[in-house]
């Protein structure tokens, strides 16, 4: 009746993650819808990290990244929350010198 | 129990051959406890990072025995998450031989208050580890760890001057753009690594060259490409290449000229040394069984982008240095135009790597000499810089005039920096540069050896327009303040200037460990 989830709907999910972390890249001025979006594309890295080692995905053969996938999202995750610890402590200051989060306030350096 | 015992004696191994960072952790931590133990020492904390630097260095050194050949024998250590080589230990060897200076420079220029020297050391060394991680990485975890690792703390770095608004706006650039290039960097690796099946380098390049020999990319080659540029966008990030330079003006200039230093030289290092591992690493240095129709995609593709990438970098870099008045300003797009260069012999060193590997190894190993060369000189003109800030409040070219008057060695000292920088005979720029154009000559890049020698005329004329405004304009400051050469600050920046010049003349020991590290037979 359905057709089995294959590795490709994962990535098509990562790649949605991935282009809508890149537009609120883009579009949005504020730090911290900033840092979300840098949050959306690790995670759509993840995805793809969890869609190429999983063994369920590939069941007639050895996952592409057999352990090292899943491994690399451990590290991901505890990456993102110290770069996103580091990241705020910063907005907060930046906040606490030009009293607000929007980044193009910060236009006192420039030439 | 075979196993068990070849497991301990590998682990073993590693850890021996992972001296250096091991001494830099334990160093952090002594550092953190050292406050608790003794709250008043001023300078303890300087004492201590000297001490780890140096012993960090001791162990990294070329004094212990011969270093195995990157690519060839190069030891896995960490089964294969890192390599010890030539090329990892010689620009460990620079970054710990940096740090040990930098310690000293902190000390002296007096940036963070001894009350905030433990908080910025502690970062600082931090970085150190995490650079030395990407110069000996072998897997792409390790890679993006360590490019993290070096990158969160000098944020926190840039915005160390809490004092400063333009500090605040400057870590908020830095951790904005780099948080968005690493995430971008992160998508590309996870692309890669599901293409060829495997993080780890060496893999890798066995998938290609597989790949490379079928001569059939079965439609992977558009994820290659596009997952290859997303890494290369952190890291054009990490050596501010144009499109990705914005920030490192403006970092340079809100933040504290000691951190400017710090991300000018090492930081540089480390990325154009994990570029060449990642690059020439992928396409197994050359040892690999790899027939030429197959390869010859890839080796155009990585040519062209890097060769646009350092040209464009260099003419922007030495273009937008005209007409700044800011010298840390000036000195960051001075980065960047070196920046631009030191991406010359990588791509040199791709172009030449399936007709004769051995050239590519002398390429790599001129760009190890200049790295060297690049940081006594530009260690040279941000320390001037910084002693000159604390001396004068005021980092404008223009509020220097005339300081050849109370400060005659400085600005002999800043001088002989800047014409290094240029690449004027007989200064150590010169024989860096030299040594890069030969092998843009040997890789047959003749349009980029142009573009090179065009942009070292161009850069003549910002170079020296400052040291004119120091030597012949009439000073506008009553009374012009003095740093004289014959203080601890003075002598330090005589200690920078003397390799400026020896490295010109007696350029040879250098180079020839320069070849050692990259292989090339001498």
């Amino acid at each position: 009746m359905f057709s089995p989830i294959t590795p490709a709907h994962y990535l098509f999910v990562g790649i949605v993650l991935f282009v809508t972390g890149m537009i609120c890249l883009l579009t949005k001025r504020n730090i911290i819808a900033i840092l979300i979006g840098v949050e959306l594309i690790l995670n759509a890295a993840n995805i793809n990290f969890i869609a190429f080692s999983s063994p369920v995905l590939f069941p007639k053969r050895v996952p592409p990244l057999v352990l090292d996938g899943q491994i690399f999202v451990l590290f991901v995750m505890i990456l993102a929350a110290a770069e996103a610890a580091v990241a705020l402590a910063i907005a907060l200051h930046f906040y606490s010198r030009f009293g607000t989060v929007d980044v193009d306030q910060g236009d006192e350096l420039k030439g | 129990m075979i196993d068990l015992h070849r497991t301990l004696d590998h682990l073993s191994f590693s850890l021996s051959a992972w001296g250096p960072e091991l001494v830099l952790c334990a160093g952090i931590v002594v550092l953190l406890l050292s406050r608790m133990v003794f709250p008043l020492g001023r300078y303890l904390p300087f004492v201590i990072s000297l001490i780890v630097c140096c012993l960090a260095l001791f162990l990294a050194g070329p004094w212990n025995g011969t270093w195995p050949i990157v690519g060839e024998n190069s030891v896995p250590i960490f089964s294969g998450l890192l390599a010890w080589d030539g090329l990892g230990a010689f620009l460990k060897t620079l970054i710990l031989g940096f740090s040990a200076l930098f310690v000293v420079f902190l000390w002296l220029s007096g940036f963070p208050k001894p009350a905030h020297a433990t908080d910025f050391l502690v970062l600082y060394l931090g970085a150190v580890v995490g650079m030395c991680v990407m110069v000996s990485a072998e897997h792409l975890l390790l890679a993006f760890l360590g490019m993290e690792m070096a990158s969160v703390p000098s944020y926190v770095l840039a915005g160390f001057d809490r004092r400063a608004r333009q500090s605040a706006e400057a870590a908020m650039k830095f951790a904005v753009f780099g948080a968005a290039s690493a995430g971008v960097m992160l998508y590309g690796i996870s692309l890669l690594g599901g293409v060829l099946g495997t993080f780890s380098i060496p893999q890798m390049a066995d998938q290609l060259m597989l790949l490379a020999a079928s001569g059939d990319y079965h439609g992977q080659a558009v994820i290659l490409v596009l997952s290859s540029l997303m890494i290369l966008v952190g890291l054009a990030f990490k050596l501010s290449a144009v499109p990705f330079h914005f920030w490192l003006p403006d970092v340079f200039e809100g933040a504290a000229a000691e951190v400017g230093t710090f991300l000018s030289v090492v930081s540089k290092a480390a990325a154009l040394g994990l570029l060449t591992r990642l690059v020439l690493g992928l396409l197994g240095y050359g040892v690999l069984e790899a027939t030429n129709a197959g390869v010859l995609p890839i080796v155009t593709f990585l040519v062209v982008t890097l060769s646009l990438l350092s040209a464009a970098t260099c003419t922007y870099g030495n273009l937008a240095a005209y007409g700044q008045n800011n010298i840390k300003r000036l000195l960051g797009y001075s980065t960047i135009a070196h920046a631009g260069y030191m991406l010359m012999p990588i791509a040199a060193a791709v172009a030449v790597l399936f007709r004769d590997a051995s050239l590519a190894r002398w390429a790599i190993a001129t760009l190890l000499f200049y790295l060297v060369t690049y940081l006594f000189m530009n260690f040279a003109a941000f320390a001037t810089v910084t002693f000159l800030r604390n001396a004068f409040r005021s980092e404008t070219i223009a509020d220097f005039a005339g300081l050849i008057r109370t400060s005659p060695g400085v600005v002999v000292c800043m001088s002989l920096a800047l014409f290094s920088l240029v690449g004027l005979p007989p200064l150590a720029g010169f024989a860096g540069k030299f040594a890069i154009f030969s092998s843009l000559v040997f890789g047959g890049l003749w349009s980029l050896f142009v573009i090179a020698a065009i942009n070292t005329v161009l850069s003549l004329f910002y170079y020296v327009r400052i040291i004119k405004t120091m030597v012949f304009d009439v000073p506008v400051r009553d009374p012009l303040p003095q740093v004289r050469l014959a203080s601890p600050k003075g002598i330090f920046l005589a200690v920078l200037t003397v390799p400026v010049i020896v490295l010109g003349i007696l350029w040879q020991p250098v180079f020839m460990l320069a070849c050692r590290a990259a292989g090339y037979p001498w």
